[in-house]
């Protein structure tokens, strides 16, 4: 027990006077988070943009444009000239240009008229989904225009209420993910690295030389790095919380849960590369090997939904996968942990398997 | 022979393969309570890989070991208990402070000495707070014994603990180890230095490509090479052995690069007859000198090689 103390502190002592690997490891979230945060956290789940060139200029035309620019999901941007517009939407600047020819106040003021005015809708065919929910949107207000101006009292109206008062953000995405990089960077590929050099510098050997058990020296290990990952999660989320207002809305034992999982994990494939590695030179490679296609396909960065249908059986049994999913639940969605279990048990069966392994490779020289 | 409870080490038979390479070939020794061991070779001799099993860092192919009693194939754990070890070429935590480092190894075992004495002991105290990394070699090396003594074991292996310190940090280790004995600790130390060997073991074993070719004390194996005293020259041209051999008093010829000793008992007999010779034949002696008689020398006698071949 006294030993197991012992070796805890002074891999806390390592790691704290570590001063550069310290800083750098601690940086590199924060920097990736603050950088992505600001460029790609702001925009709402869908956003159209929308051309509306008026050519009436009257009281009717403008009240429209005023209906249009009424709505949440779509920014408006008024055009002069027609083909100006139309140039913006075949290079994408705009998904959708509105037009109101002349005439349109006269013909809303005719009270009479059976005739229907037209007002032309040029969309981007390239970008359908876009386009679609943009058209959409202004048929229902011309929709709406048209029905008040013949005074349709509809004898049916739909209800509809929002169920999840969620306002969820790209940042509210990434969060959770940066935190799931971190965890597993910081436990595969440190692990890997650190237990290849203290093998290489016979540190390992020197300690094999005492009546140290094995079992002792790795559960210090686990100890200190779960202290560490800890600390450096929560800073992470006081970044978080600070610049960009993101809060825990799940709970916090949760969310503990599976940072300690995760890094089970990750510092038992840690041990495994430290294994195969001859040296402490190829200890970092084989574990950029493994941990690169993890950041992209794991679901780090992008929804993991968004990979091609081939790649999902493999994204589905990565363990980066289970830990940022359960991980943005708990934090985004609050998920309780009961329905989270697929993903403890995936990351459990990894967390086994990788030790059994790892008891099987692990050297001490 | 001393009775059989001092007897602290008893190596019987001790084999290590590495594939077809025989790095220990079957050797056999014991060691008293508060002897000074030496195991003496040429790299590669395979004195470090006997040191490792002894301690059980290295599992012997055949024969076993008894360590203070302990069987090292049956009972490890009771001899790492008995025991303290200085590995060549270990590095520590370098961000630690010799304090922390020390109390770190404390806590491995069961029982302790005073860390602050042992520091002072050490001549580490104005140290006790610096991280190692600021350390000198010497200092480092003391270090390394230190930690090897947390837990105030029987019996002390040290493998070639003065290899690359100057010669101020090696005589402070010797004092070391010397106090060491004084307290009735036992030592097995490894070296290639003939000097070091010769300063501090009570008994020395030479090893040769992993075979135990001699095991006396220092004077022991100078006194079998039946000469007291050596003449070392170096010469241009071809030279004969046999006419070197057939020169009055000379017992034994040995050579190495351009270099060569003449062992005899009767130095100044020698030395004329040598003068005579290349005079006689024209030849230009060099770098002339005459000594005593050293372990290298036993050890070149035995082996025909040096002990530190360039």
């Amino acid at each position: 027990m006294k030993a197991y103390w012992q070796l805890t502190l002074s891999q806390l002592r390592i790691f704290l006077r570590n001063r550069q690997v310290l800083f750098w490891t601690l940086a590199f979230p924060i920097f990736l988070m603050v950088m992505l945060g600001s460029f790609l956290g702001n925009g709402t789940g869908i956003s159209v943009s929308i051309g509306v060139v008026d050519q009436d200029q009257t009281m009717q035309s403008k009240e429209f444009f005023k209906v249009l620019a009424n709505n949440d999901a779509i920014r408006l941007e008024s055009s002069i000239s027609e083909e100006k517009a139309l140039d913006q939407v075949k290079k994408g600047d705009l998904q959708l240009v509105v037009i109101i020819p002349k005439g349109y106040e006269e013909m809303m003021k005719e009270k009479g008229n059976t005739e229907s005015f037209e007002i032309p809708v040029y969309y981007n065919e390239t970008n359908l989904a876009f386009s679609q929910v943009g058209l959409t949107i202004v048929s229902s207000v011309v929709d709406g225009i048209s029905k008040e101006k013949a005074n349709y009292t509809p004898s049916i109206v739909t209800d509809s209420r929002g169920v999840e008062s969620l306002d969820l953000k790209y940042i509210d995405f990434l969060v959770p993910g940066i935190l799931a990089m971190m965890i597993m960077s910081n436990n595969m590929n440190g692990v890997a690295g650190q237990i290849a050099a203290w093998r290489e510098r016979g540190i390992l050997r020197r300690m094999q030389g005492t009546t140290l058990k094995a079992s002792t020296f790795i559960a210090a290990q686990i100890t200190a790095r779960l202290m560490l990952n800890g600390m450096q999660a929560l800073i992470v989320l006081a970044v978080a919380n600070l610049v960009f207002g993101i809060s825990v809305n799940g709970s916090w034992l949760s969310l503990i849960t599976f940072v300690i999982l995760g890094t089970l994990a990750f510092m038992a494939i840690g041990f495994i590369i430290a294994g195969i590695a001859k040296t402490p030179e190829s200890a970092s490679p084989i574990a950029a090997f493994l941990s690169f296609p993890m950041l992209f396909l794991g679901g780090v960065f992008f929804p993991i939904r968004d990979m091609p249908d081939y790649l999902q059986p493999i994204v589905n049994v990565l363990p980066i996968s289970h830990l940022s999913h359960a991980l943005r639940e708990t934090m985004n969605v609050g998920t309780p942990f009961m329905d989270l279990g697929s993903n403890a048990l995936i990351l459990g069966c990894w967390l086994v398997g990788a030790f059994i392994i790892a008891s099987y490779t692990f050297k001490w020289e | 022979m001393q009775n059989q409870e001092e007897t602290m080490i008893e190596v019987k038979n001790l084999v290590k393969k590495y594939g077809s390479f025989t790095a220990v070939n079957g050797i056999g020794f014991s060691v008293q309570k508060g002897e000074i061991f030496g195991l003496l070779g040429p790299n590669g001799a395979g004195k470090s890989t006997t040191l490792e099993m002894m301690v059980g860092l290295r599992k012997p192919d055949g024969g076993t070991a008894f360590i203070g009693g302990f069987d090292i194939s049956r009972d490890l754990k009771k001899v790492k208990e008995v025991i303290g070890i200085q590995l060549q070429s270990t590095t520590l935590f370098e961000l630690l402070t010799v304090e922390e480092i020390l109390r770190l190894y404390a806590s491995f075992y069961q029982k302790n000495v005073s860390i602050p004495e042992l520091i002072e002991e050490m001549s580490l105290t104005e140290k006790t707070k610096s991280r190692i990394k600021t350390l000198s070699g010497g200092q480092k090396q003391r270090l390394a014994i230190a930690l090897a003594l947390v837990h105030d074991p029987w019996i002390l292996f040290l493998d070639e603990p003065t290899t690359g310190l100057d010669p101020q940090a090696r005589r402070t280790l010797w004092d070391i180890v010397l106090k060491l004995k004084e307290k009735g600790k036992t030592t097995v130390l490894t070296t290639h230095y003939m000097d070091e060997a010769h300063v501090l073991c009570d008994r020395i074993a030479i090893m040769d490509q992993g075979n135990l070719i001699a095991l006396d004390t220092p004077s022991g194996l100078v006194k079998s090479l039946e000469s007291d005293s050596a003449v070392e020259f170096q010469f241009e041209g071809e030279f004969l052995k046999d006419e070197l051999e057939s020169l009055n008093g000379v017992k034994q010829v040995g050579n190495r690069k351009d270099t060569y000793v003449l062992y005899t008992d009767d130095l100044q007999v020698t030395l004329i007859s040598l003068i005579q010779l290349t005079s006689l034949k024209n030849l230009k002696l060099t770098d002339l000198q005459t000594r005593t008689s050293t372990l290298e020398d036993v050890f070149i006698h035995m082996t025909g090689r040096s002990l530190r071949e360039e």
